[in-house]
C-alpha cells in the first residue's frame, strides 16, 4: 500500500510539473553533437601546455580543436562568438568522487557509492552514475566538465571511470572505463577512533591483521593471474579475473591513503608486483615527497581545504602540500573526494595558489595532470590543436571568487546548459518578490 | 628484655593480635574475654612526629591503642613492652582520603551500543533520586566491611587510615574514615561522616541523561538547588504551589546538609578542575577539595587561586610510543610535555603553596606509589610536604585530625617504622595501627653476616656470610687454602630467627664427592650446629667475626632533575609563551574596511588606544610610546565572527537526551585548548557563539567567546554578549537519522516540535506565574510555604519569555520556519535569527516581518532531504528582503575562511563587496547582540581586526595578523617561530624519552588527555559510554 502511494503521488507531481514545464524546464538537456564550425574571438586562453595566450582566437570543428592563434579566419559556415578579454581554460576535471552515485547523502535509498565486503575489484562505478542527478549541473556551471567516480567500501574498492557531465545516461557519459582499481588502504595508525578508543596495541594488531588480509587478495589474484597465463584456471573467478588487467599493467592502481606509514606499505606493494601506483587522499604525501616522485608515484590529493591532520601541525599544513608536491617533481592533481561540493574544487585549487603554486601549476592540477592521471591526457586536459572542445569560458580569473564567472561550457564542441537547479528555485522565488 | 625480644621474634610477619581489640562495647558477653594487655615502648628511633618535626634518639609509648607519651626524654615504664628501635625511623600512619577500600566496587555499566534504545527514567525505589547517577542517600558507612587483603595492601605502603565511598555517579554518597586493621567495623570507624564524593562521570547508570558533560554540570546544579529548596519546602503544609505535599526524597535529604557535610570532587585534568570549581563555588561549596589529576601544573595560578585543598594521584604517565620512527606520528608535543613534567608537578603546586594530599587512587598497581612519590621528591618535593601530604592535610581533609595524622599523645598509635629516610630509599618494615602492630619484615632481624671457623672432618672451614637476614649469601674457603683459591658458594640458605641452614659441596672444596648439610643456630654471637655428612653428624661451633661495616649514611635526595620542556598558553602545540599583552598602536596606510555607513576606506590610519579603536584616519601622527605597523598594501577588516560554531566545546556537544534541555549550558564546558581556536585566529576569525547540537527542538544554552589563545576557559567568554539558546527544527530532532532505536522519543514528526515548543513554553508560564505569586507574599507568608522549586529548564524558557534570552534556531525548510514564526507571535517570545535556514529564501518576507535575522551556509546542500532546495542566492536573496543575513560556519575547517565563504555571494549573485564583508562581521555582531562593541571599524569600538596581505574576499588573501581587543593572537611571522620551536623541543623530548630507555615505559598509558574530536552539530550519543561507543553522524548539519 505505501508503495502504490508513494507512486501515486510521484505521478502527481510529474503530470503538475508537465503543466508548468514551459515555464520552467525541469531539466537540463544535453548539448547536441556540434555540426558547424565555431569560431570563438578574443579570448585569454590559458591552454596550460603552452602558457597562456592574450587576445587569441580558438577554431572548433567536430567537437575538436582545429586551430589556435591571432586573427583566425572564420571558415565557411561557421558560427564566430566574440568572447572578448574573457579568459578560456580547458573544461576542469574533478577525480576521485561520487558524483552521480550519491544524490542525498543521508538518504539511503540515493546512495549508491558503497558496497558491502572487501573484494569488489569487479564492480564498476559507472553503471550507477545517474547522469539526471539534480547535482551535476551544479558541478559544471562551476566550469567542470569531466569527473572520475570510484566506488567506495573497503580494502579491494572496485573501478572507476572517468565521466564526461552532460550525457543521456552512464553509457554516452563514459570517456575512460576502468580508470583504475582503487583500494582502500587500512590503517596504519596507533590511535584508535576518539569514538571508540582501543590501547595502541591492540589498534597495532588489528593493522597488521587488516593488512595481511590485503596482501593476501593480491597474492591469491597473482595465484589466478599465474595459473591463468599458464591455462590452469577451472573457471572463472569474476574477482581475480578483473584483476588480470592489474598486474598487465593495464589497470593502474588507486590507493586511497592518507597516513605516511599507509603510503609506504602501498609503495612496498605496488613494487612488489610492479603496479603503477597512485594515492588518493595523499594527507601525508608531503613527508614523502622525493620519494613519491622518484617512484613516479602518483597523488590525487583530497584535502586542499582541509584541517591540518595532527594537532601538532601547522595550521596551513593541508593547505601547503600542492607546493611541496610542485617542488618535489611528484605528479599530483587535487579533488574534494565528495559529491556537491565538488562545485568548490576550482577554488580550493586557487587556494593552492596563495600557498605557493603558480596559476599555470594549479591549473595544471584540474586539468592535464588529472588527465594524465585518468589515463586521457592525449585527448583532454589541455587547448591543443587536436584535443577535444571541451573548454570552459570564464569572465575573470577562474580561480577567485572575485572573478570566477562561467558563461559558456563544451564538452567536445557541445555546448553545455549551463542552468541548474538552484538557479531555478532562486528564478522560481525571485517571482514571489516581484510579485509583492 | 630477653623475654620482649623473643615476643618480638615470633611476631615478625604476622599481624598480632595481643591488645588493642578489646571486646565489642556493645555486644553481650559470649566466652572467655579477651584480656591481653598492650603497652608498648618503641626506644631510640628518629621520629617524625609531624611533619617538620623531628627527634633523634625519641621513645614512644604505645597504651591501648593510643599514643601516651612521645619524647627524647621519656623512660619506659614498667610493665611496658620494650622495641628497639634504634635503627629505625618512625612516621605517623598515612591517610588515603580518596578510596574504596571496604565497599564493594560498583558493577561498571555494560558496553553500550548506539543501536541500544535510550532509557529515559529512573527506576524509583524508596526515596531515590529521579536520575540513576545521584546516589546521594547513600552513608557508606552502613555498607562497611573490613577487607583484610586490602589494608594489607594500603598498610605495605604506610596508610594506616583511608576515607571511602563507592566511586559510582555523579553524587556518589557519604564517605566515611576507618583504620586499616582488622577488628570489628565499629570500633575501626574514625569519622562515620565524612563528605559527599562527587564526579562529572555518571558511572553505572543506564539512563541516557545525562549523555555529556555539560548534561553533567546541570543536573549537578539542579540537584544542588533542590537541596536548597528541600532544605526550605519539605515538612510545610501549605499546598499553595504544589498539588500534594512536598514529597520525599531521600538523595535531596542528605544532600540539604552538604555545606556541612563537605565534598570531594573527582576531576580528570586542569580544565575539569577548574570546572567543578567554579560549579561548587556557585553554591558556597568552599570547603570541598578536589581530586586532582597531576595536571595542575599547566594552570597554577587558577588552581592557587581557587584556595581549595587537593588530593594528588602519582599515576605518572608512560612515555609517549617513539621508539619507533613511524610511531611517533601519533606523538603530541602535549603529552612529551606532560610526561616529562607530571612528575614535578607535586613540587609545582607546593611551591605555589597550594595545600595537597597524597593518594593511591587511579595506580593500577599500588606498588607503583613509593617509587613515584620518590621521583616527585626527586623532582623537587620536599620530604616534609610529602609527610604532610600524607598525614595532616589528608587528616583535615578527612575531618579526623584530631585523631590520626600525628605522634602526639592523646593520637591513635598509627605509626610507620621505616629504615632511614622513607623518601629517599627507606624501606617500610612495620606499621601499628590502633595500637595492633603489622610487620612487613622482621624488626631488628639476627644479623648473620659474618665470618665463622667451622671444624669440617679435620679441615678448618671459613664461612662467610653477608646480607641480611631474609637474603643471606655466603662462601666458604678451606682457611688452609692458597690465597687464591676460588671460594664455594654456599646452596639453599635457609633462615628462620636465629636458626641457620645450608648446604656445602665439597667436591670443589676438598675433591671429598659429597654436601655438607649444616643446621644451627646464632645465639649472642656463638653459632653452634651439626654436619650432615655421610660418614654422620659432626657437631661444631663458631664465634661470629662481624663484617667491616659497609653502609653509608643516609643522605637526603637532591633535587636532580633538568626540565626541558616549556609551558605554554595553552600548553600544547602553537600555545604561546606567556599570555598575550594588550598593546597601543598605530596601523599606517591601510585599506579599511569599516563594515559601517563609511565603506571601505583607502590609505588609512587607525590608531588603537587601551583595546579600542580611537582614531581613524589619513595621515595621523603617532602617539608617544605606540608601535607601529606599516600596513601599506595591507586590507583591514574587523575581526570576522561566527554565528555557528562548535569549535573548543568539551566533551558532548548535544545533550539529545530530553527533547527540551534548555538547562544545560555551552559556557559550562569550553576548551580552552582547542587548536581550532589558533586556527581560527589564522583564517581571520575572533568571535563566535558557541551553539549546543540540535538534538532536540529546545536545546541548551550558547556561549559567545573570543578567541582569546592562551586564556583559561572563563577568559573566552564574551561578557558583552546577552545570553542566547539553541532551538532546532526538522530531521535531527525528529530523529530521522539515528537508526532504528530511536523511534519513541516524542517528537517523532515536525507536527510534534510545534506540540513540543508550545507545551514546554506554556509550562514556562505557569511556572513563572508561580515565582511571581510567591514573590508578592511577605516574609512571615513566605515563612509558612513550601516555597517553589527553581527549575533551571524553565528558568531559561522564562528569560526567552522576558527578553534577556535570545533565540538561534536551527531550521531548514519553509514550513518550520513558518509554524515558529507562528508559534512565537502566539506565546510571545520572538526569534532572533535562523540558523542555517536554508529554505530562506522562500520565507524571507515573514522573517523580515517577525525581525529575524538569518545565518546561513554559502553553499551547502544535498546532504540531507532537508537542503534538498538549498540555493547558494539564498544569502542574497533574503538580504534583498530586509534579513539581516551572515553566513556561518558550523565547522572548524569553514570557520577559517568565512571571507571566503561571504565572497560565494558576490560570486553568485552580485552582493556588493562591503555588504559581503559585513556577513562575516557586522551582521553576526547585530545577531549576537554585540555590534555596539564590535564588528565593525569604529571609533569606541573594541579593537577587534585582521589584517590581510590583499582584498579580504579574494580566494588569495591571508591573514596576516589577527587582534582582539588590542591584543594580539596570531602573527603570521611569529607562527613560523612557533613551528620551529616546537619541532625542536619535540625532537629533544623523544631524545629525553629514548634516553630514558626502559623506564620511560613504565607507568599509566591512560594518564594523558585525550584529544577532542572536530563537534558537529548532530554529533550525539552517550559521551560517558565513549570507550564502549557512540553514534556518530557525519557530514550532515
Amino acid at each position: 500500500m505505501t508503495f502504490n502511494k508513494i507512486c501515486l503521488s510521484l505521478s502527481v507531481a510529474a503530470i503538475a510539473g508537465l503543466n508548468i514545464g514551459s515555464a520552467a524546464a525541469h531539466d537540463m538537456v544535453p548539448g547536441k553533437a556540434q555540426s558547424s564550425p565555431l569560431l570563438l574571438t578574443g579570448l585569454t586562453v590559458h591552454t596550460v601546455t603552452n602558457g597562456v595566450k592574450a587576445d587569441t582566437d580558438v577554431l572548433i570543428i567536430d567537437g575538436k580543436i582545429a586551430a589556435l592563434g591571432q586573427g583566425l579566419a572564420a571558415p565557411e559556415g561557421a558560427t564566430v562568438l566574440a568572447l572578448d578579454g574573457k579568459h578560456l581554460y580547458p573544461g576542469l576535471i574533478a577525480l576521485a568522487n561520487q558524483l552521480g552515485l550519491i544524490e542525498i547523502e543521508a538518504v539511503r535509498s540515493t546512495d549508491d557509492s558503497t558496497e558491502v565486503t572487501q573484494t569488489n575489484p569487479d564492480i564498476k562505478a559507472k553503471v550507477a552514475y545517474n547522469a539526471d542527478s539534480e547535482v551535476i549541473p551544479t558541478i559544471r556551471s562551476n566550469g567542470f566538465a569531466y569527473s572520475m567516480v570510484y566506488p567506495s567500501g573497503s580494502m579491494l574498492m572496485g573501478q572507476s571511470s572517468l565521466m564526461q557531465l552532460d550525457a543521456w545516461n552512464y553509457q554516452d557519459a563514459v570517456v575512460a572505463d576502468g580508470t583504475g582499481l582503487h583500494v582502500r588502504w587500512p590503517n596504519a595508525s596507533t590511535l584508535g577512533s576518539r569514538w571508540n578508543p582501543k590501547p595502541a596495541d591492540e589498534v597495532r594488531k588489528a593493522n597488521a591483521k587488516q593488512l595481511e588480509a590485503l596482501q593476501q587478495y593480491f597474492k591469491d589474484a597473482k595465484a589466478y593471474y599465474d595459473a591463468e597465463q599458464a591455462g590452469l584456471n577451472k573457471g572463472v573467478d569474476s574477482r581475480w579475473h578483473e584483476m588480470l588487467a592489474v598486474f598487465d599493467g593495464k589497470r593502474p592502481l588507486f590507493v586511497h591513503a592518507d597516513d605516511e606509514r599507509q603510503i609506504r606499505q602501498a609503495m612496498l606493494l605496488a613494487n612488489e608486483y610492479q603496479l603503477k601506483l597512485t594515492i588518493v587522499g595523499g594527507r601525508d604525501s608531503w613527508r614523502l615527497a622525493e620519494e613519491l616522485a622518484a617512484a613516479k608515484v602518483a597523488v590525487i590529493y583530497t584535502a586542499p581545504y582541509g584541517l591540518p591532520t595532527r594537532g601538532d601541525e601547522n595550521y596551513s599544513q593541508a593547505f601547503v602540500v600542492p607546493k611541496t608536491l610542485q617542488d618535489a617533481g611528484v605528479q599530483y592533481a587535487l579533488s574534494l573526494d565528495g559529491y556537491w561540493d565538488t562545485r568548490n574544487l576550482v577554488f580550493a585549487a586557487g587556494q593552492a595558489i596563495s600557498f605557493g603554486l603558480t596559476q599555470e601549476q594549479a591549473l595544471r592540477s584540474v586539468t592535464i595532470n588529472a588527465a594524465q592521471i585518468a589515463g586521457v591526457a592525449d585527448k583532454i586536459g589541455s587547448i591543443e590543436v587536436g584535443k577535444a572542445a571541451s573548454l570552459v569560458v570564464s569572465e575573470g580569473d577562474i580561480f577567485d571568487y572575485l572573478g570566477h564567472k562561467v558563461t559558456h561550457l563544451w564538452i567536445d564542441g557541445r555546448a553545455v546548459d549551463l542552468n541548474n537547479r538552484h538557479k531555478q528555485l532562486h528564478d522560481k522565488y525571485q517571482q514571489r518578490i516581484n510579485q509583492g | 628484655m630477653t623475654k620482649a625480644r623473643l615476643s618480638l621474634l615470633s611476631s615478625a610477619l604476622l599481624t598480632v593480635f595481643t591488645a588493642g581489640s578489646h571486646a565489642d562495647q556493645t555486644t553481650p558477653l559470649q566466652g572467655i574475654i579477651d584480656k591481653t594487655p598492650n603497652f608498648i615502648a618503641l626506644t631510640g628511633a628518629t621520629v617524625y612526629t609531624e611533619p617538620g618535626k623531628k627527634l633523634q634518639n625519641a621513645t614512644v609509648l604505645i597504651a591501648d591503642g593510643r599514643i601516651s607519651a612521645v619524647g627524647t626524654k621519656v623512660s619506659v615504664p614498667a610493665g611496658y613492652q620494650q622495641i628497639d628501635a634504634s635503627r629505625y625511623t618512625l612516621y605517623p600512619g598515612f591517610i588515603d582520603p580518596y578510596t574504596q577500600y571496604g565497599i564493594e566496587a560498583a558493577k561498571p555499566a555494560k558496553p553500550g551500543s548506539y543501536r541500544d534504545a535510550p532509557v529515559y527514567k529512573n527506576e524509583r525505589k524508596g526515596g531515590n533520586a529521579s536520575n540513576a547517577a545521584i546516589h546521594a542517600e547513600h552513608n557508606w558507612v552502613d555498607q562497611f566491611q573490613p577487607d583484610s587483603k586490602a589494608a594489607a595492601e594500603l598498610r605495605k605502603l604506610g596508610f594506616t587510615a583511608a576515607q571511602s565511598a563507592r566511586f559510582d555517579g555523579i553524587f556518589r554518597g557519604q564517605a566515611f574514615v576507618s583504620a586499616l586493621t582488622d577488628g570489628l567495623p565499629n570500633e575501626l570507624i574514625l569519622n562515620p561522616n565524612g563528605p559527599q564524593f562527587m564526579a562529572f562521570s555518571k558511572g553505572s547508570s543506564k539512563q541516557s541523561y545525562p549523555s555529556s558533560l555539560m548534561g553533567s554540570i546541570a543536573l549537578i546544579r539542579q540537584t544542588l538547588s533542590d537541596a536548597n529548596w528541600y532544605n526550605q519546602a519539605y515538612g510545610k503544609t501549605d499546598v499553595r504551589y504544589f498539588n500534594e505535599p512536598i514529597e520525599f526524597n531521600a538523595a535531596l535529604q542528605s544532600l540539604s546538609n552538604i555545606e556541612r557535610q563537605g565534598a570531594i570532587f573527582e576531576t580528570a585534568d586542569d580544565r575539569s578542575l577548574l570546572r567543578a570549581h567554579q560549579l561548587l563555588t556557585e553554591f558556597k561549596l568552599d570547603n570541598a577539595a578536589m581530586v586532582g589529576s597531576g595536571y595542575e601544573y599547566v594552570r597554577l595560578d587558577e588552581v592557587k587561586a581557587m584556595q581549595r585543598k587537593l588530593i594528588l594521584p602519582l599515576n605518572f604517565p608512560a612515555a609517549p610510543a617513539v621508539e619507533q620512527v613511524a610511531d611517533q606520528l601519533d606523538v603530541n608535543l602535549a603529552d612529551l610535555r606532560h610526561w616529562e613534567r607530571a612528575p614535578a608537578n607535586a613540587a609545582a603546586l607546593a611551591n605555589a603553596g597550594v595545600p595537597f594530599a597524597l593518594t593511591t587512587f587511579k595506580l593500577k598497581d599500588k606498588k607503583d606509589f613509593w617509587p613515584n612519590l620518590r621521583k616527585a621528591v626527586q623532582h623537587g618535593l620536599s620530604a616534609d610536604t610529602a609527610l604532610a601530604a600524607l598525614t595532616t592535610v589528608p587528616a583535615a581533609i578527612a575531618g579526623v585530625a584530631d585523631k590520626v595524622g600525628k605522634i602526639a599523645p592523646g593520637y591513635q598509635a598509627d605509626l610507620v617504622l621505616a629504615t632511614g629516610d622513607l623518601f629517599a630509599d627507606g624501606e617500610i618494615i612495620a606499621t601499628w595501627v590502633r595500637g595492633q602492630q603489622h610487620s612487613i619484615k622482621a624488626i631488628a632481624p639476627v644479623q648473620f653476616a659474618g665470618d665463622y671457623q667451622l671444624n669440617l672432618n679435620g679441615k678448618v672451614v671459613k664461612i662467610t656470610l653477608k646480607g641480611e637476614a631474609d637474603k643471606l649469601s655466603g662462601e666458604a674457603t678451606l682457611l688452609a687454602a692458597p690465597a687464591d683459591a676460588k671460594a664455594v658458594k654456599l646452596q639453599h640458605i635457609h633462615t628462620q630467627q636465629q636458626r641457620l641452614q645450608f648446604n656445602l659441596n665439597l667436591t670443589e672444596l676438598s675433591g671429598d664427592k659429597q654436601i655438607a648439610q649444616f643446621n644451627g643456630q646464632l645465639l649472642d654471637n656463638q653459632l653452634s650446629g651439626l654436619w650432615q655428612l655421610t660418614t654422620g653428624s659432626q657437631a661444631v661451633t663458631a664465634q661470629r667475626q662481624p663484617l667491616p661495616d659497609s653502609s653509608t649514611p643516609d643522605k637526603a635526595v637532591k633535587p636532580d632533575v633538568k626540565l626541558i620542556s616549556s609551558i605554554t598558553f595553552p600548553n600544547r602545540a602553537y600555545g604561546l609563551p606567556a599570555l598575550a599583552k594588550q598593546q597601543n598602536v598605530h596601523i599606517k596606510n591601510a585599506t579599511v574596511w569599516t563594515a559601517e555607513q563609511d565603506g571601505v576606506l583607502e590609505n588609512t590610519d587607525v590608531i588603537v588606544r587601551n583595546g579600542k579603536f580611537d582614531k581613524i584616519g589619513k595621515n595621523l601622527s603617532t602617539p608617544r610610546g605606540f608601535d607601529v605597523i606599516d600596513a601599506s598594501g595591507m586590507h583591514l577588516t574587523p575581526g570576522m565572527i561566527d554565528e555557528h560554531s562548535h569549535v573548543a566545546i568539551e566533551a558532548g556537544v548535544n545533550e539529545g537526551t530530553d527533547a527540551v534541555t534548555s538547562e544545560v549550558r555551552i559556557g559550562d564546558v569550553l576548551n580552552p585548548e582547542d587548536i581550532n581556536l589558533y586556527r581560527g585566529l589564522a583564517g581571520g576569525t575572533t568571535t563566535a557563539q558557541l551553539l549546543h547540537g540540535s538534538a532536540n527542538p529546545i536545546g541548551g544554552q550558547a556561549q559567545v567567546i573570543q578567541f582569546r589563545w592562551g586564556e583559561s576557559a572563563e577568559g573566552l567568554k564574551m561578557r558583552a554578549a546577552p545570553p542566547s539558546i539553541k532551538f532546532a527544527l526538522g530531521e535531527n530532532v525528529k530523529q530521522s537519522n539515528w537508526g532504528d532505536a530511536f523511534t519513541e522519543r516524542y517528537p517523532q514528526t515536525r507536527i510534534g516540535v510545534e506540540t513540543t515548543i508550545r507545551d514546554a513554553f506554556v509550562a514556562a508560564k505557569e511556572y513563572n506565574a508561580k515565582l511571581a505569586a510567591y514573590n508578592k507574599l511577605s516574609k512571615r507568608q513566605r515563612e509558612q510555604v513550601a516555597p517553589p522549586r527553581i527549575d533551571y529548564r524553565l528558568q531559561a524558557l522564562v528569560e526567552i519569555l522576558n527578553k534577556q534570552r535570545f533565540i538561534h534556531t536551527h531550521s531548514y525548510v519553509a514550513s518550520e520556519i513558518l509554524m515558529l514564526i507562528e508559534l512565537a507571535d502566539e506565546l510571545g517570545f520572538s526569534i532572533t535569527t535562523f540558523t542555517h535556514i536554508l529554505e530562506g529564501y522562500k520565507t524571507a518576507k515573514e522573517m523580515a516581518a517577525h525581525g529575524a535575522s538569518a545565518s546561513t551556509f554559502a553553499d551547502w546542500w544535498a546532504y540531507k532531504m532537508e537542503v534538498q532546495d538549498a540555493i547558494p542566492t539564498n544569502a542574497c536573496l533574503m538580504a534583498e528582503q530586509g534579513v539581516n543575513v551572515s553566513i556561518n560556519s558550523d565547522d572548524a575547517g569553514l570557520q577559517r575562511r568565512l571571507n571566503q565563504e561571504a565572497a560565494k555571494s558576490v560570486m553568485y549573485c552580485g552582493m556588493s563587496e562591503h555588504d559581503a564583508l559585513k556577513m562575516v562581521t557586522i551582521n553576526p555582531a547585530m545577531q549576537l547582540k554585540i555590534d555596539g562593541v564590535t564588528g565593525s571599524i569604529k571609533v569606541g569600538k573594541q579593537a577587534d581586526f585582521v589584517l590581510w596581505n590583499t582584498h579580504p574576499l579574494s580566494v588569495y588573501s591571508q591573514a596576516q595578523q589577527t587582534w582582539i581587543g588590542g591584543t594580539k593572537y596570531f602573527d603570521i611571522n611569529i607562527d613560523k617561530q612557533l613551528k620551529q620551536q616546537l619541532e625542536a623541543e619535540k625532537a629533544a623530548l623523544v631524545q629525553k624519552v629514548l634516553n630514558a630507555g626502559d623506564a620511560a615505559k613504565a607507568g599509566d598509558k591512560d594518564a594523558y588527555k585525550q584529544e577532542e574530536p572536530e563537534w558537529h552539530c548532530e554529533d550525539q550519543g552517550d559521551w560517558w559510554q565513549i570507550g564502549q561507543h557512540l553514534h556518530r553522524h557525519s557530514h550532515s548539519h
